[in-house]
C-alpha cells in the first residue's frame, strides 16, 4: 500500500505508468523501483530459490543481496530493488540462476 | 583518462562531506555514487539528529541531506558521476576504474577517499529467507523514499538506534509495530528513542531472540524465546507473535571490498562492526594515497560520518595545499569527534578505535558509565526515582508552567540548551552531560519541546484550572488533533489513563512538523500523561 | 532442536547452516575452502551476507577467535597487479 499522508514527508510521485509482472498489469509511478511498485500492490514473493525451491522476496533493497532477481525485458538476473519501473516493461519471476521458467 | 585531484567513492553522508570539504577549497574533485541518487542513509532519516549545534543537531537528517546535496550540485569544482560503480584501484599506476552505463572510466586521482558505507548483517534463524523478512534499510527505503508501506504488522529484531528509529518511523507511516526484541539485557540504542516507542505502546522484549519465522509463502508470524545471562535459550519460554513482516536490525558491517582489493591493511575489530581498514587519526590508510571516512571506517552515527568525511577531505587536500586555516579546522573536527564519542554510549567505539593501531591511542579519557538507572536501560521507561530527580520543588510546581526534561542517559546532544531563549537549560562543558534546568529562569515558554531529538521535553501547567492541569507534548503523528477535541491520554507505556481535552495545538514552520499538543487532564495525572491517541 | 537445514546462510547459492556445519566438522576450517565447495560468497552478493556467519561458525566449532580467522583469509590482493596486465595496454583512451 502506498502512504498517502505522512506526518513528516511528502511524496512527489511521477507519472502513472503500467508494467506487466507474470501476466498481471501493475501500476507504478515514474521513479519507483519495480520492487516498490510490486510491494504497493501487495506482491512480496518474487521468485523461488534454485536448489531448495524456497520462496524469496525483497531483502536488502539496495542491490546487495541478490534476493530479488527477476527477468526484466528479457534480461535475466536483474535486481528489481534498484531497477526503476518503466511503461510497458515485461517482468518475470525466475530462479536466481536466470533460467526462465516459461 | 580523467585527471582529478581527489576522487571520492560513495555519495552518502561521509562521501558528500568529503567532496564538499575539497570542493569548497577549490580543489578538483570527482564524486562517484553507485546508485542514481545521492544521500545514502541520510535521505531516509526523518528524525532529528543528536550532536551539537555546529553539526546541526536538532535538524532532521533529510533536511541536512537536502542542503548538502544542493551544495554539491552548485559547486563547480565537484564532478558528480551517478550510477557509477567502483571497480578497483591499481596502486602502481594510480588508476581507479569505474563502470558507468556499461562503460569503463579510468581516473587518475592524486588522492582517493573511500566512503562506501556499510551493509546490514543477517541473522541465523529458521526460515530466515522467507518473503517478509527485510533488513531495516530495506524497510526505510520502501517507506521513506518510495512512500510504500512495507507491511501492516512488523516485528523489529534489534534495539540499536536503527531498530528504535525505524520502529518509530513505521508507526509514523501508519504501520503497527508489534514488538521490538533485543538479545542483550539492555536496550542497544539511546533510551530516549526507546521511550518514544514505549509511549506509543510498543512492547520491548530484552533478553529475547527470534527462533523462527512462521509461514509458507510469506511471513505470518514469528516465534521468539527468552535468553538467560549466558545467551542460552530458556526452554518453555517460546512465544508466538503474529506479524506479516520481520525487520532485521542487528547491526552493520563495513563495506570494505574496494579497500581490501586495493591492498590496504585490514584488521578485524568487532566494536567497529567487523573488518575495517587500519588508519591514522587523519583518516589515512596504510596506502598513503587512500583515505577513508564514515561507516566503512567503523560503524557510527551519521553525524560522526559527516565529520569524518570533512576530516578526510581536508587532510587529503592538505597534502597539496597546506593551508593554516584548514589546519585549525582539522583540529576542531578532531576535537568535535572526540567529544561526540566521549560519553558512556561512545565506549564501544572508543575501545574499537583504540585497538585500531598498536601504539596509537585515540582516546585517553571518556566515560564508560553514566548516571542513569538500571531499569530505564531495560525498559526505556523512567523509574519513579528518575522522575523524582528532575521535578522542581513543590512551590515551583504550583507557580507557573515549567518544562520537564525526561532525558536520563548521557548522550552527546544539546539542542535543548541552544534552544531555550532564556538560558534556563545547561549541560556544563560536556555535551554528554545530562541537561539541567534552572527553574528560576524557566518561563514555561515551551520553545524547547519541539527541538529535542529525543522528544523528551514536556511542559506542565499544574494549576490550569482548579481541578485540572495541562501537559504539552511533542506530537509527530497523523492526524493532528483539533483544538477542543477529546482524546485518549496515555502514560509512558502507551496505556490509556483518562480522556482529555486538547486545549492548544501549536505548529509552525520553525517547528518543522514536531507539533506541540496541550491536553487538559485531572490534576493527579500531570506527571503520568505523556502521549495522546485520537479517538476514532 | 533448531532445524539447521531451514536456516539459509547464502541466498545466492541456497547454502544452509547445516551444510556449513557439516563441512566444518569434516575438517574444512578455512573460509576460502568452504566458499569454493559451497560456492557461498561467489554469487552476486559477493559474500556480504554469508561471510560473517561462516566465520562465526568456524570460530565456534574450532575455538579459533574470529580475528585470527580473518587474518588467514587475506590473499594477495589484486592491488599488486598492474592495470595494463589486466586490460592489455593502451586499449581504450576514454
Ligand atoms: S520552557 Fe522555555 S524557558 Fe523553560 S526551559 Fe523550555 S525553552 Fe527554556
Ligand atoms: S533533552 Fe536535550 S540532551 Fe536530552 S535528548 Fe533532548 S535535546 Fe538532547
Ligand atoms: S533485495 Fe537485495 S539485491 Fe535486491
Amino acid at each position: 500500500m502506498r502512504i498517502e499522508k505522512h506526518p513528516i514527508l511528502t511524496f512527489e510521485r511521477g507519472k502513472e505508468i503500467y508494467f506487466i509482472f507474470d501476466g498481471k498489469r501493475i501500476k507504478a509511478f515514474e521513479g519507483e523501483t519495480i520492487a516498490a511498485a510490486l510491494h504497493a500492490d501487495g506482491i512480496i514473493k518474487y521468485n523461488t530459490s534454485p536448489k531448495l525451491h524456497r520462496p524469496r522476496g525483497l531483502f536488502c533493497a539496495v542491490g546487495h543481496c541478490s534476493s530479488c532477481l527477476m527477468t526484466v525485458n528479457g534480461v535475466p538476473n536483474t535486481r528489481i530493488c534498484v531497477t526503476r519501473a518503466k511503461e510497458g516493461m515485461i517482468v518475470h519471476s525466475q530462479n536466481p540462476r536466470g533460467d526462465l521458467n516459461d | 583518462m580523467i585527471e582529478t585531484d581527489i576522487l571520492v567513492v560513495g555519495g552518502g553522508p561521509a562521501g558528500i562531506s568529503a567532496a564538499l570539504a575539497c570542493g569548497r577549497n577549490n580543489i578538483k574533485t570527482v564524486l562517484i555514487e553507485e546508485r542514481d541518487f545521492l544521500g545514502g542513509q541520510l535521505i531516509k532519516q526523518t528524525h532529528r539528529f543528536f550532536g551539537s549545534k555546529e553539526e546541526r543537531a536538532g535538524s532532521r537528517g533529510i533536511r541536512i541531506a537536502e542542503d548538502l546535496m544542493n551544495e554539491i550540485k552548485k559547486n563547480k569544482n565537484i564532478d558528480l558521476y551517478l550510477d557509477a560503480r567502483a571497480l578497483g584501484y591499481y596502486e602502481e599506476e594510480k588508476i581507479f576504474t569505474v563502470l558507468q552505463n556499461g562503460r569503463m572510466l579510468k581516473f587518475s586521482p592524486r588522492k582517493l577517499i573511500i566512503a562506501t558505507g556499510a551493509f546490514e548483517k543477517s541473522l541465523s534463524f529458521e526460515n530466515n529467507d522467507l518473503p517478509g523478512i527485510y533488513g531495516a534499510g530495506a524497510v526505510q527505503t520502501l517507506m521513506n523514499i518510495y512512500g510504500v508501506k512495507p507491511a501492516e504488522r512488523v516485528l523489529m529484531i534489534g534495539s540499536g538506534n536503527i531498530g528504535l528509529i525505524v520502529s518509530y518511523q513505521l508507526i509514523q507511516a501508519g504501520v503497527q509495530v508489534v514488538g521490538v526484541i533485543e538479545a542483550a539485557p539492555e536496550i542497544g540504542g539511546y533510551a530516549v528513542h526507546a521511550s518514544k516507542i514505549r509511549r506509543l505502546g510498543v512492547p520491548l522484549y530484552t533478553s529475547h531472540t527470534i527462533k523462527k519465522a512462521i509461514g509458507n509463502e510469506f511471513v505470518t508470524g514469528a516465534e521468539i524465546i527468552e535468553l538467560d545471562r549466558n545467551w542460552n535459550e530458556i526452554k518453555g519460554t517460546e512465544k508466538k507473535i503474529d506479524c506479516d513482516c520481520i525487520c532485521l536490525s542487528v547491526g552493520l558491517s563495513p563495506l570494505v571490498d574496494i579497500l581490501s582489493q586495493s591492498g590496504c591493511e585490514m584488521v578485524y575489530i568487532p566494536e567497529l562492526g567487523g573488518e575495517v581498514p587500519v588508519r591514522n587519526e587523519n583518516m589515512q590508510t596504510s596506502i598513503d594515497n587512500i583515505y577513508v571516512a564514515g561507516d566503512l571506517a567503523g560503524i557510527e552515527e551519521a553525524t560522526a560520518a559527516m565529520l569524518e568525511g570533512e576530516l578526510a577531505g581536508l587532510c587529503a587536500a592538505n597534502t597539496f595545499i597546506n593551508d593554516v586555516k584548514q589546519d585549525e579546522r582539522i583540529e576542531k573536527i578532531k576535537n568535535n569527534l572526540e567529544v561526540l564519542r566521549s560519553g558512556p554510549k561512545g565506549s564501544k567505539i572508543r575501545s574499537g578505535l583504540n585497538k585500531l593501531i598498536k601504539g596509537e591511542t585515540f582516546f585517553q579519557g571518556g566515560r564508560n558509565t553514566g548516571s542513569e538507572i538500571e531499569a530505564f536501560k531495560k525498559t526505556g521507561i523512567p523509574s519513579g526515582e528518575n522522575l523524582r530527580s528532575i521535578l522542581p520543588d513543590e512551590k515551583r510546581i504550583n507557580e507557573t508552567p515549567f518544562a520537564l526534561i525526561e532525558c536520563f542517559q548521557e548522550i552527546p546532544c544539546d539542542p535543548c540548551v541552544n534552544n531555550c531563549p532564556f538560558g534556563a537549560i545547561t549541560e556544563g562543558t560536556d555535551i554528554n552531560n545530562l541537561p539541567k534546568i534552572d527553574y528560576s529562569k524557566c518561563t514555561g515558554c515551551g520553545s524547547c519541546i519541539s527541538r529535542c531529538p529525543g522528544l523528551a521535553i514536556f511542559l506542565i501547567n499544574k494549576n490550569y484550572s482548579e481541578n485540572t492541569s495541562t501537559v504539552s507534548m511533542p506530537y509527530e503523528m497523523l492526524p493532528v488533533p483539533q483544538k477542543g477535541e477529546i482524546v485518549d491520554v496515555l502514560d509512558r507505556e502507551g496505556k490509556k489513563i483518562v480522556s482529555g481535552k486538547v486545549v492548544k495545538v501549536l505548529k509552525n514552520e520553525k517547528m518543522d512538523k514536531t507539533n506541540v499538543i496541550s491536553v487538559e487532564i485531572p490534576k493527579e495525572f500531570f506527571n503520568v500523561a505523556r502521549n495522546i491517541r485520537l479517538v476514532k | 532442536m533448531m532445524k539447521e537445514d531451514n536456516i539459509i546462510v547464502c541466498r545466492c547459492e541456497d547454502v544452509t547452516l547445516k551444510d556449513i556445519r557439516e563441512l566444518i566438522k569434516r575438517g574444512y576450517t578455512n573460509i576460502e575452502e568452504i566458499k569454493r565447495i559451497t560456492r557461498c560468497g561467489m554469487g552476486p552478493c559477493q559474500g556480504k551476507n554469508c561471510g560473517q556467519i561462516i566465520l562465526r561458525e568456524i570460530s565456534m566449532i574450532t575455538g579459533i577467535p574470529v580475528e585470527k580467522l580473518t587474518l588467514q583469509r587475506y590473499r594477495p590482493p589484486f592491488g599488486g597487479i598492474k592495470f595494463s596486465e589486466v586490460l592489455g595496454e593502451n586499449n581504450d583512451e576514454k
